[in-house]
């Protein structure tokens, strides 16, 4: 069973500016515990651990509860090391790259389940994510699908269809569903009308860290 | 940037920061001799594993283990640059001063590579931080171009790591530039827990006939493994099961290779 509360809707921020910056993003926040917490790759490639601790500290001080923290690990390899050093750090989840070698992904949502943190598969570039979830011993808490190639560009020809989630959902019932690569507001609502349980944003805030409070709270409109 | 016909080890190092530390002083000083700061070493200590590793061994060739899957711009950015500002190099203010001299260069060359293509000999080449970068082979094609174009600016050697990756040939058909190394790669999972995967030596000619590029064997871990990669006419072996922990073999190994490469 996830950390996350199943019946609600959650919107998860990516951060990938220097760690000062996301420090000022993080605090021109609105306290809200729909809001999820995301270390970007880049961010943890270039302070580690610390991102991440970091993060759960300031998030947690505004909220004024343990905050959830998503360790974007993007892992190919060696499942477990990388997880205990999330999870030490105060991860609340971490994700696993879908296109991993299955024995990494077994060993992945493993030592999740050791450390009780949530695993996420990503499925970013998969063809059939359903093909990884049937390959694997146990399922993950969280499925994140991308609406385009990947974070970074947005290939039209290679969405994936929304109506996945309620095939996976409807196949695995207990996994909950991320959406990434979804931007504007207008495709945050269509993800959790499809189904989401999570949509994943960074782009704006990234490119208007000073516009983070005006663009959390349009987003968060849109969570009930 | 690395030479062909030249052979290569790459020490991986992958276990704790003093570990690194350990293993990067009992090495003997080599050009044939690669670093490489591993995956859990980079995600539990950030770049500043790299600048660990620079300043104990400031000509060393070493590789940052990204295993790229995407936002390739700003991955290569925060392996290849020194950043003033990082708190781990909050020393002394003359270091800190070198540290923005530095980033203000790097920025300037990057500048002067994008309007004319060419680097301006005024600015140093190494522009700290990392020598190479790993983007995963099984990443979108359009993360795996952009990673090879971003080194370029950065003039740092890309490598594309072809973990999972079934046909690599194929993955380099589809690309726009051919990155400077291929890796062909079993997983350390892989290996613990389905020891019956090889790795596919076979391909290492394969490519290097249809394309310029090195190529580096990761996922072997014992000196007949690396023997065999050689053999087999790979320009780079990565190994790291022995350098795992500092334990007294690293220096041997190292030396061994280093015999059998003259």
């Amino acid at each position: 069973m996830s950390l996350l509360n199943t019946r609600s809707k959650y919107l998860q921020i990516a951060f990938n500016r220097s760690l000062d910056e996301v420090k000022e993003m993080v605090t021109l926040l609105p306290p809200s515990p729909k809001i999820i917490i995301e270390a970007g790759t880049p961010l943890i490639v270039r302070y580690g651990n610390k991102a991440i601790s970091d993060l759960n500290y300031w998030w947690a001080k505004i909220i004024g509860r343990p905050s959830y923290i998503v360790a974007d690990l993007k892992t190919m390899d060696r499942g477990s090391t990388e997880v205990r050093n999330a999870a030490l750090s105060g991860a609340s989840a971490a994700t696993c790259l879908g296109l991993a070698p299955i024995e990494t992904i077994d060993e992945f949502i493993k030592n999740c389940q050791t450390q009780r943190i949530d695993s996420m598969i990503d499925m970013m570039n998969v063809p059939f994510p359903f093909e990884v979830l049937q390959k694997i011993n146990k399922q993950p808490d969280i499925v994140v699908l991308h609406r385009g190639v990947d974070e970074h560009s947005l290939n039209r020809e290679k969405q994936i269809p929304l109506d996945q989630i309620t095939r996976i959902k409807g196949a695995y019932g207990n996994v909950l569903i991320s959406v990434a690569g979804g931007e504007t507001t207008r495709e945050v609502v269509s993800d959790f009308f499809n189904g989401a349980d999570i949509a994943v944003i960074w782009r704006s805030f990234y490119e208007s860290p000073k516009n983070t409070a005006a663009l959390a709270s349009d987003f968060l409109k849109l969570i009930k | 940037m690395l030479e062909k016909r030249k052979k290569y080890l790459q020490i991986a190092l992958n276990g704790t920061l003093s570990d690194a530390r350990r293993i990067v002083a009992s090495l003997p000083p080599s050009q044939n001799i690669l670093i490489e700061a591993g995956t859990p070493l980079l995600k539990e200590q950030g770049a500043q594993a790299i600048q660990a590793i620079r300043s104990l061994a400031p000509d060393a060739y070493i590789v940052a283990d990204t295993k790229c899957a995407d936002l390739a711009d700003r991955i290569v950015e925060m392996i290849s640059q020194n950043q003033p500002k990082s708190t781990s190099l909050a020393g002394p203010l003359a270091q800190q001063n070198s540290f923005l001299e530095i980033t203000k260069k790097t920025a300037g060359q990057i500048e002067t590579i994008q309007k004319t293509g060419q680097p301006n000999p005024a600015f140093p080449t190494t522009l700290g931080g990392a020598n190479a970068a790993t983007v995963l082979g099984v990443a979108p094609v359009e993360t795996i171009n952009l990673f090879i174009e971003e080194c370029k600016i950065r003039q740092i050697d890309s490598m594309v790591d072809m973990m999972n990756v079934g046909n690599p040939l194929s993955v380099l058909k589809k690309l726009k530039t051919p990155p400077d190394v291929v890796i062909l790669h079993r997983g350390v999972d892989e290996t613990e827990f389905s020891r019956d995967k090889l790795i596919p030596y076979y391909q290492i000619k394969q490519i290097k006939g249809n394309f310029n590029v090195l190529v580096s064997v990761a996922g072997g871990d014992t000196i007949r493994d690396v023997q065999s990669a050689f053999f087999n006419d790979a320009d780079i072996v990565v190994v790291w099961k022995n350098f795992y922990q500092a334990d007294q073999d690293t220096a041997r190994l190292a030396a061994d290779f280093l015999k059998e490469v003259k």
